[in-house]
């Protein structure tokens, strides 16, 4: 558009320009001048067109077709976007009610089809034990399947309260003189209110007993994991993981937002080898900031009671410059001479060891709720960063002065937990020796763990129910590529009723209860498969627990040769 | 710090709960007539210089904080070890996430997780707590100071050490202990377990329920037992991180309406049945509605009417979390449901907490039987977390069976009728006053606008110097400029104690300048400035009628 107007612009005349051009373009200038000049401050717009045409109209063509360029562009855009939401195509009304009249959702969850279906699914909740009129002690009277069953003095077996400290008078005591004081519940997440003296008093104990620099409190084990892995890792970050996490883990890991490795599962050069790779890899791409690293392990092992090799670890942690995490949520108050844990199960120190400590007050400790070890930039970032901490209630105050007096006791007395050790390694020797037991079973665990897992060997699985780990997770894998999440595997379903006819027929037979490792297949995204799971408790005798191992192995074999 | 010196009786109880001082003070609550129930929250606004003076707080708060950075950075290196690489680690957390935290929440942090002690009922202990470096690190210098408890989610008063509900808590440590075993489907479910199961049940009207420990890992592990990527959720912008955090585990796909907006979710939900999956265009496998019952930072309720008719249209499935309104609000506590007058049926999944209430702690959820038995062999938390404890089960069920007059015939309902009064009176006096107060009526969360976030520090302070115990949020809790003071009403107060907490209010109020009130949001559309005196003496008579407010 190089223009005339004002007659003295000179157009440069070794271009001819079309008449049609100049004609409108001379109007378009006209009205514009017009209205330009109404507005306030229009005459500099003005003055700057005239005096950019005078010196090259060429310029001011391009600036003209740049400016209705942009308004184009800015016009046009929301069309764009929308054509890239949705690519539905121009539907009416009326099609549009049909298509959601014909909509029809699947049922919310799965619905029992018939009676044979029913019970063929819904035999677990059948076997439910509900104990009756007491709480957890050696010795339980229970019922099952609505009061069809029911069971009396039976010895258990089936506990996670390893160490039994909190049955005795004296803590039972402290839980009530709390109560009296503070009443049940804190009726408030922490920021709010809600963190009375003795939640202060215990973070401060724990953090002492293990040794660390902090602690930090939360309101029920299983959701720990998955609070504090997320507060810290965003995506970028690198997880680096043992491929038999349990499944509090296993949660932590989708919801972190990291990439995500496995290696084998306590295999250090398989860790190694991958810790290598990373690293080649990180030099590669020459990052702007190093991202957070994490090793994540677990103690003792919740899905077949295996421990750590931390000191290997540690190392390989070091040279790496990974953090390390271990859920030690079966092991604290278990390993170690006076329980605290793993790092003292191999001489090391916590706080140089372990950066991310998990840990849970309901197991061996037998109040509620979970905690993180950890320094103390750790720990505070939690009380502002980590979801289940900060929206959640504190802990009921009983819970935490209960654990603080199990706490003292420990400090004071380590001869419950030595108690403890020798009879899990008496268990672990007594199942270890008997041959024709371990020609069906193989035995998983570790010495020093209180929880037996019990696993049927590979070939006895393929030869009775047809199926073997690979399989099985070579299935689960295809429904999970496919997105299928409804999970139901006959053969591992088989095999679940077949440990579920030992742990019923031991209970029948001798009056003792253990349990099947109760999963949920359709939520476990890494290989596992069924075990069974005997547990003792610092409170049993060694003969009560022999007595009762050798009728367990008496009826397994008796089982597994019909 | 030490558990409380020894208190005589009386004095105790008083300082735990409340007498009620005169049958005046109580208020029936009412199923909601379909007028009320349709009606669509007013929002008052702040003056257009307020909003600006706001950002203009942040703006400044945020500059001197890059700078603080930026300077501390280069010469403090010491004290800012935990936002820079050390020794080849990259520090735990970003210097960009931690800002907001580090340089404006920092700056207050003795307003937030003030420690306490005791029974936190009608008046709360606060300890003492001192800090010479800006809040890095606390000191406790050992006293404590009684302030009025507006802050816990006590809402029935059942935060107690004595009473039936403690009597119950003690009877069961002796019973059954502390411990609880192991996780349900292994070794912790005990009768005390099914009685609660059943007696929740009965009481929010849906055939059968089931207990967790902790109300947040309720949600938190809940959807990804009946949801995966085929499925959709569509979910209120200011449902709980809970909820939030439970959606993104099970890996459905998620759409937010905004808050209350019924229009844009059928808009939501007609568009999604027709477009289906990305991608695929395939059709959704099950949509799911979510919603919480009582909205904790806006006091405002779901418009369960609609949503039940858009549930019912479009073949939704629909969930409440009845964490906030279960126990205290409706007219013999069972939540929204009974305020609105729906039949609970209508709502699939039902899910509450035991932490406010029923002064316990865990949470539930109720459905049909068949979801649930289905629900107890697919979920995450009965077959690997740790179950609810005995004393905590005594609790819930002493509370319930309080409220529903068991025990103590009448006692139930006097908790309810006076949070009944307590909230109407408290919020109809505070907007008389002149401030900006979100919300329902009867909902017994007050929140009141402070908008400048210097003023929280200042409001909260200034109360606790009065012996006032209050909670203030601002963002990221809330939007930006909207930074609030939360009251959390509760049964255990006296008609008496909110007359003291009116008029510090006031005066408090007067001078932070926080009578913003413009009339748009109070029953006669003009500006409220009343004298306090007045507002004293009228409210109490006022609040129960329905006229007087407009949400
Ligand atoms: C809506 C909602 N759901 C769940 C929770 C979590 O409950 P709890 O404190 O028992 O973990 C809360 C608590 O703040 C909440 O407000």
């Amino acid at each position: 558009m190089s223009d005339i107007t004002s007659g003295h612009m000179a157009v440069p005349t070794a271009i001819p320009i079309p008449s049609v051009i100049i004609a409108t373009s001379s109007a378009a200038w006209f009205y514009l001048h017009q209205g330009l000049s109404k507005l306030p401050g229009g005459h500099h717009v003005i003055s700057y067109i005239e005096k950019a045409t005078q010196d090259d109209p060429y310029r001011t063509a391009v600036e003209a077709s740049l400016i209705l360029y942009g308004i184009y562009y800015y016009l046009s855009k929301p069309q764009q976007k929308k054509g890239l939401q949705s690519n539905r195509p121009n539907l009416s009304k009326q099609e549009i009610d049909s298509l959601i009249d014909e909509w029809e959702p699947e049922p919310i969850v799965i619905p029992p089809i018939n009676d044979k279906e029913t019970q063929e699914t819904y035999w677990r909740l059948s076997k439910i034990p509900i104990i009756e009129n007491h709480g957890i002690s050696k010795y339980i009277d229970f019922t099952r399947d609505d009061n069809k069953e029911s069971f009396e003095n039976v010895l258990n077996l089936a506990s996670n309260n390893f160490l039994s400290l909190s049955e005795t008078e004296e803590v039972l005591q402290v839980a009530k003189d709390t109560i009296k004081n503070y009443g049940v519940g804190a009726c408030g997440p922490a920021g709010f209110y809600g963190n009375q003296d003795v939640h202060y008093n215990l973070e401060y104990t724990l953090a002492e007993f293990f040794g660390t620099e902090s602690c930090c409190l939360y309101g029920q084990d299983f959701a720990v994991s998955s609070s504090v892995i997320p507060a810290f890792t965003k995506r970028g970050d690198v997880i680096v993981a043992d491929d038999q996490v349990s499944l509090a883990v296993q949660n932590a890991l989708q919801l972190s937002r990291s990439t995500v490795y496995y290696f084998q599962h306590n295999n250090m050069e398989s860790l190694e080898e991958l810790l290598e790779q990373l690293n080649d890899q990180e030099r590669k791409e020459n990052l702007p900031a190093i991202p957070r690293k994490f090793i994540v392990t677990e103690g003792l092992f919740h899905n077949s009671g295996d421990v750590a090799p931390l000191p290997q670890l540690v190392e390989l942690k070091r040279k790496y410059k990974y953090r390390l995490f271990v859920d030690e949520t079966l092991s604290l108050g278990v390993l170690g001479n006076t329980g605290r844990g793993l790092p003292e199960q191999f001489n090391l120190d916590r706080s140089t060891s372990i950066d991310i400590t998990v840990g849970s007050m309901a197991t061996a400790f037998g109040s509620s709720g979970g905690f993180v070890l950890g320094d103390t930039f750790m720990s505070e970032y939690q009380h502002i960063g980590s979801n289940a901490y900060c929206f959640s209630a504190s802990l009921p105050a009983y819970t935490t002065t209960v654990v603080d007096k199990i706490l003292h006791i420990m400090d004071n007395d380590n001869s419950t937990v030595l108690n403890l050790q020798k009879l899990s390694r008496t268990m672990f020797h007594f199942f270890n020796s008997r041959v024709q037991l371990n020609e069906y079973f193989n035995i998983t665990s570790s010495e020093f763990s209180p929880v037996l897992h019990l696993e049927l060997k590979e070939s006895k699985r393929i030869e009775r129910f047809g199926y073997s780990k690979d399989t099985l997770f070579t299935e689960l894998a295809n429904l999970q590529k496919r997105k299928i999440s409804d999970v139901f595997i006959e053969p591992f379903e088989n095999e679940e009723i077949f440990l579920q006819q030992i742990v019923d027929s031991i209970l029948v037979n001798h009056n003792i209860l253990i349990s099947r490792h109760t999963i949920v297949l359709k939520q476990e995204t890494l290989p596992i498969v069924p075990s069974l799971r005997i547990s003792c408790t610092a409170s049993m005798t060694e003969d009560e627990l022999l007595t009762a191992c050798e009728n367990i192995i008496t009826t397994i074999n008796k089982l597994c040769t019909a | 710090m030490c558990i409380g010196e020894p208190m005589d009786p009386h004095t105790k109880r008083e300082n735990e709960y409340g007498t009620l001082t005169d049958s005046k003070y109580l208020h029936q609550v009412t199923t909601m007539d379909s007028e009320m129930a349709s009606r669509r929250p007013i929002i008052d606004t702040p003056p257009y210089y307020i909003t600006l003076m706001t950002y203009l707080n942040y703006l400044i708060l945020i500059i001197l904080g890059h700078i603080r950075d930026f300077f501390g950075i280069r010469f403090q290196q010491k004290s800012h070890r935990d936002i820079m690489e050390y020794n080849g680690y990259a520090p735990w957390y970003s210097k960009f996430e931690s800002f907001y935290v580090r340089r404006l929440k920092m700056r207050i942090d003795d307003c937030f997780a003030r420690p306490t002690t005791g029974v936190p009922g009608r008046f709360i202990t606060c300890v003492e707590r001192l800090s010479h470096n800006h809040n890095e690190i606390h000191t406790f210098p050992g006293n404590t100071q009684t302030c009025l408890n507006l802050s816990s989610y006590n809402y029935l008063g059942f935060a107690e050490s004595e009473g039936e509900c403690t009597s119950a808590a003690l009877k069961a440590v002796e019973k059954y202990g502390v411990q609880s075993g192991g996780p349900r489907t292994q070794i912790g479910t005990s009768d005390l377990q099914i009685q609660t199961e059943r007696m929740i049940a009965d009481f929010v009207g849906k055939e059968d329920a089931m207990i967790f420990s902790m109300g947040y890992s309720t949600n938190a592990n809940f959807f990804n037992a009946f949801l995966d990527s085929k499925c959709l959720v569509i979910s209120d912008e200011l449902n709980h991180t809970s909820i939030r955090t439970g959606v993104r585990l099970s890996g459905a796909a998620v759409r937010t309406f905004k808050h209350g907006d019924m229009d844009l979710l059928e808009k939501l939900i007609r568009d999604q049945i027709v477009m289906g999956q990305p991608k695929t265009n395939r059709p959704w496998k099950k949509i799911l509605l979510c919603v919480e019952g009582l909205y904790s930072m806006e006091g405002t309720l779901c418009n369960l009417p609609k949503l039940i008719e858009l549930k019912k249209k479009y073949k939704c499935y629909l969930f409440v979390d009845e964490a906030h309104s279960i126990g205290a609000m409706g007219p013999t506590g069972r939540g929204v449901c009974e305020i609105f007058g729906v039949d609970p049926k209508d709502v699939d999944i039902l899910m509450g907490t035991f932490t406010k209430s029923f002064g316990a702690a865990g949470g539930y959820i109720a459905c049909d039987k068949w979801v649930i038995d289905r629900l107890r062999l697919d979920m995450t938390t009965p077959n690997y977390s740790e179950p609810t404890p005995p004393p905590v089960l005594a609790q819930i069920i002493a509370s319930l069976e309080t409220i529903i007059g068991k025990i103590n015939p009448g006692e139930g309902t006097e908790r309810l009728q006076r949070i009944a009064f307590n909230s109407r009176y408290l919020r109809l006096g505070l907007q008389r006053l002149g401030f900006i107060v979100y919300g329902n009526a009867d909902s017994p969360v007050i929140p009141m606008l402070l908008y400048c976030p210097s003023k929280m520090p200042a409001f909260s302070r200034m109360m606790l110097q009065r012996r006032i115990a209050v909670v203030v949020v601002a963002y990221p809790a809330t939007p930006l400029i909207e930074s609030r003071v939360r009251f959390c009403m509760s049964s255990s107060l006296t008609k008496e104690d909110i007359d003291y907490l009116l008029r510090h209010v006031s005066e408090v109020g007067e001078k932070l300048f926080l009578k913003l009130n413009s009339g748009k949001s109070s029953y006669d559309n003009s500006i409220q400035r009343w004298d306090i005196e007045d507002v004293i003496k009228y409210t109490p008579e006022d609040c129960k009628n329905n006229k007087f407010f407009v949400n």
